[in-house]
C-alpha cells in the first residue's frame, strides 16, 4: 500500500443517506469516520488504536496517559482492570490509514508535533508519512491533506456512483484483504486483539490448545484472561461486508454447535477459557506490602507490563529520554521486540538491575504521608477512601459564605 | 498539558441538545480551563423548577484527571455543602474515567439532584435532616430552590436596578454579576466584600 494509490483512491463517494453513527461536526471538515472509531478518550479519531483485553480502543497516547504508573490501570470505559500497556493495532492502524486518509494524516501530523515537543515518541510504522529526520514533510503532508480536501470537494460535486453489489460497504477503499484474521486467512469474524496488537477471530483463538496464550503471529504471550471480541471493529465489519460477514457467522455458529457437541461427549468438563478473566486478586501489584518492588512509572518494553513489578533491567546504552526497560521475564526471554517508544535499542545494548525503586517507594511514602497530612484531595484510583476533606481545609470558604446566608 | 481540542469539541457536543439534557456548559471568558455549568432541577424533586450554576475548574490532567467542579447556586442536598457548594460525588473523585465528559458529569449532578446518597454526606446536617426529618428536609431544599435557583428568572434589569439600589455603582454592578452568571446573592457578597 503505497502512498499515492491510498490518495487517488481515498475521496469516499458521497454518503446520500448519512447512517445514524456518521459524524457530522460542523466545521470539520474532514470529519466523516463513523463513531465507533472515535477515540473515548480525546474525541478524535482514533490515532495508533490500541485494543485493550475487553475490546475497547483508544488512541496509543490516550490509553498510556490513562494508565496508572503505579497500580493496576483500568479500562476508560468498562473499568476493566488490566497491568499491561498493549502494542497498537497495526491492522487498524493500516485499516483507519486508508479508510480516513486526510483525517488520520492530520492526526499524525498533530500527535508528531506533540511528540516532538515532549521528546517522547510513539513507534514509527515504514509507511509512515511523516519521519522524525524530514522537517520539510509535515508541510508537504499539509499541502497533500488540502489537495486531498480539494479533490473530496470535487468528487463530492460528481454523481453517486451506483452500487455495485451489496459486499461493498460504504468505504470503497477498504477491501476484505485489509481484515483477515492471521490464523484462518478470512475476513475477521468476531475479532479479538492480542496483547502484541494482532488481530485473530475469536473462535480461531478459542482453537488454539489450553495453556497460557501465546500470538500465533510473533509468538509472545498473551497476559491476563482471554481477551473480549473488539465489539466496534466487529461493528464495523458487519457493516462493510454484510454478505461475507453472514456467511462467516454461519459458519462459526456451526462450529460452536460441533465444539459444544465435542465437549458434552468427552469426559472431563473442560473448563471455558472464556469468561473466566485473569484473577487480578492475586496479582502482586494489588498488594500494598509489595509496594516496594513496583517501578513507579516505567514500563516493560516488550510485554507492556506497566508498571514493572519485581526485577527491572534497564538498558545503559539507550539515549532516549524514556529509556529502554524489561521486566524480568522479558529479560531472561529470546524474543527481542523494538521499544514501546520508538527507541534505538539493539541487541548489542547491555542492561544493569535498577535499584532506584527503593528510593522512589520511600520518597512517593512521604509524599502521600505530606499529602495526607494536608488533608488535599489526592487522585489514585480505587482502594483510596473517599476523602471528605472539607471539615479542614474549607474551613474559610465557610466563614466566607456564612455572611451571605444570613 | 490539558487538551484543549477536547474541551473545544466537548463544549460543540453539549450544546447541541441542552433542551433535550437540561445541562449547559459555556466559556467563563476565554479561559479554556475555567468554565460555568448549568443542570436544570430534576422533575419530582425539590429541586424542579430551579436552575443550578456550577463553577468549572479543569486542572491541567484534564481529562486523565477529574474536572473540579462546585455549585454556584445554594443547594439543601446531603452530598453537596450547603456552605461551599462542595460535591461529593465519586466519578469527580476517584472513580473518574477519561471517557467520561463534562457533560455526562454534569448528568450525574442532576442525577445526583434525583437520588441524594445519605449514607456518603458531604454535608452532615442536610444528610442528618434527610434521614430524621424528612418532609423539612424537602421543604428546605424547595425553599432553598425558590430563593437561590429561581432568581435567575428575573430579569437581569431588575437585578441591576435592585443592586444599584442599594448604592453600588451600575458598572461594577452589572460586570459582578456577569461574573457569577447572574446570581444575584453571590453577586451582593462579591460587592460587600469589595
Amino acid at each position: 500500500m503505497d502512498d499515492t494509490e491510498t490518495a487517488t483512491n481515498s475521496a469516499p463517494p458521497p454518503n446520500p443517506n448519512p447512517l445514524k453513527n456518521e459524524q457530522t461536526l460542523d466545521g470539520d471538515g474532514d470529519v466523516s469516520y463513523p463513531s465507533y472509531f472515535q477515540c473515548c478518550v480525546c474525541l478524535d479519531l482514533l490515532y495508533k488504536p490500541i485494543v485493550l483485553a475487553c475490546g475497547h480502543i483508544s488512541c496509543f497516547w490516550c490509553v498510556h496517559r490513562a494508565m496508572h504508573g503505579l497500580r493496576a490501570s483500568h479500562c476508560a470505559v468498562c473499568r476493566q482492570p488490566y497491568v499491561h500497556f498493549p502494542g497498537i493495532c497495526q491492522l487498524l492502524h493500516h485499516l483507519l490509514l486508508k479508510m480516513e486518509p486526510v483525517a488520520y494524516k492530520r492526526r499524525e501530523v498533530e500527535v508528531l508535533e506533540e511528540e516532538k515537543r515532549l521528546n517522547v515518541f510513539s513507534p514509527q510504522f515504514e509507511n509512515s508519512m511523516i519521519t522524525e529526520e524530514d522537517s520539510d514533510a509535515s508541510e508537504e503532508i499539509q499541502k497533500s491533506t488540502e489537495d486531498l480536501k480539494a479533490s473530496k470537494v470535487i468528487t463530492s460535486k460528481e454523481p453517486c456512483p451506483p452500487e455495485t453489489g451489496p459486499e461493498i460497504g460504504k468505504h470503497k477503499q477498504v477491501s476484505v484483504d485489509d481484515v483477515l484474521c492471521e490464523l484462518c486467512k478470512e475476513l475477521l469474524f468476531q475479532p479479538s486483539v492480542l496483547n502484541c496488537g494482532h488481530v485473530f477471530c475469536d473462535t480461531c483463538l478459542s482453537d488454539l490448545a489450553n495453556g497460557p496464550l501465546l500470538c500465533p503471529a510473533c509468538q509472545s504471550p498473551h497476559p491476563g484472561g482471554f481477551p473480549n471480541v473488539c465489539l466496534d471493529l466487529d461493528h464495523f465489519l458487519e457493516e462493510q461486508f454484510p454478505t461475507k460477514y453472514a456467511v462467516r457467522k454461519e459458519k462459526a455458529q456451526l462450529k460452536r454447535v460441533e465444539w459444544r457437541l465435542r465437549e458434552s461427549s468427552s469426559s472431563s468438563l473442560q473448563e471455558g477459557k472464556k469468561a473466566e478473566p485473569h484473577d487480578l486478586k492475586d496479582d502482586p501489584l494489588f498488594l500494598e506490602e509489595d509496594l516496594r518492588n513496583v517501578h513507579i512509572g516505567v514500563g516493560c518494553d516488550t510485554c507492556g507490563m506497566y508498571p514493572i513489578t519485581g526485577k527491572r533491567y534497564r538498558c545503559k546504552d539507550c539515549k532516549e529520554e524514556i529509556g529502554f526497560d524489561l521486566c524480568e521475564t522479558c529479560y531472561n526471554s529470546s524474543s527481542k521486540l523494538p521499544g514501546r517508544f520508538n527507541q534505538r535499542h539493539t541487541p548489542d545494548h547491555e542492561f544493569e538491575v535498577d535499584k532506584s525503586q527503593m528510593l522512589c517507594s520511600i520518597l512517593f511514602r512521604s509524599f502521600v504521608d505530606d499529602l495526607q497530612q494536608e488533608g488535599s484531595v489526592i487522585f489514585l484510583p480505587d482502594d483510596h477512601p473517599h476523602d471528605h476533606g472539607d471539615a479542614d481545609d474549607d474551613d474559610d470558604a465557610d466563614e466566607n459564605n456564612n455572611g451571605a446566608t444570613e | 498539558m490539558l487538551d484543549l481540542s477536547r474541551v473545544q469539541k466537548e463544549l460543540t457536543e453539549c450544546n447541541k441538545d441542552t433542551a433535550v439534557s437540561g445541562v449547559t456548559l459555556s466559556l467563563n471568558g476565554s479561559d479554556l480551563t475555567h468554565l460555568a455549568g448549568t443542570i436544570t432541577g430534576p422533575l419530582g424533586t425539590p429541586y424542579e423548577g430551579g436552575v443550578f450554576h456550577i463553577d468549572i475548574k479543569l486542572p491541567s490532567g484534564y481529562p486523565f484527571e477529574p474536572p473540579k467542579m462546585q455549585f454556584i447556586t445554594k443547594v439543601w442536598h446531603p452530598n453537596i455543602s450547603s456552605q461551599n457548594g462542595a460535591i461529593c460525588l465519586d466519578i469527580l473523585k476517584d472513580q473518574w474515567s477519561p471517557a467520561l465528559t463534562l457533560k455526562t458529569a454534569l448528568l450525574s449532578l442532576q442525577a445526583l439532584l434525583s437520588a441524594p446518597a445519605p449514607d456518603d454526606p458531604q454535608d452532615a446536617v442536610v444528610a442528618q435532616q434527610y434521614l430524621r426529618n424528612h418532609p423539612t428536609f424537602v421543604a428546605t431544599a424547595k425553599y432553598w430552590t425558590e430563593a437561590f435557583a429561581k432568581t435567575a428568572s428575573i430579569g437581569i434589569e431588575q437585578k441591576v436596578q435592585k443592586l444599584v439600589e442599594m448604592g453600588f455603582p451600575e458598572a461594577l454592578v452589572r460586570s459582578t454579576l456577569e461574573m457569577v452568571n447572574g446570581d444575584e446573592n453571590m453577586a451582593l457578597e462579591q460587592l460587600c466584600s469589595g
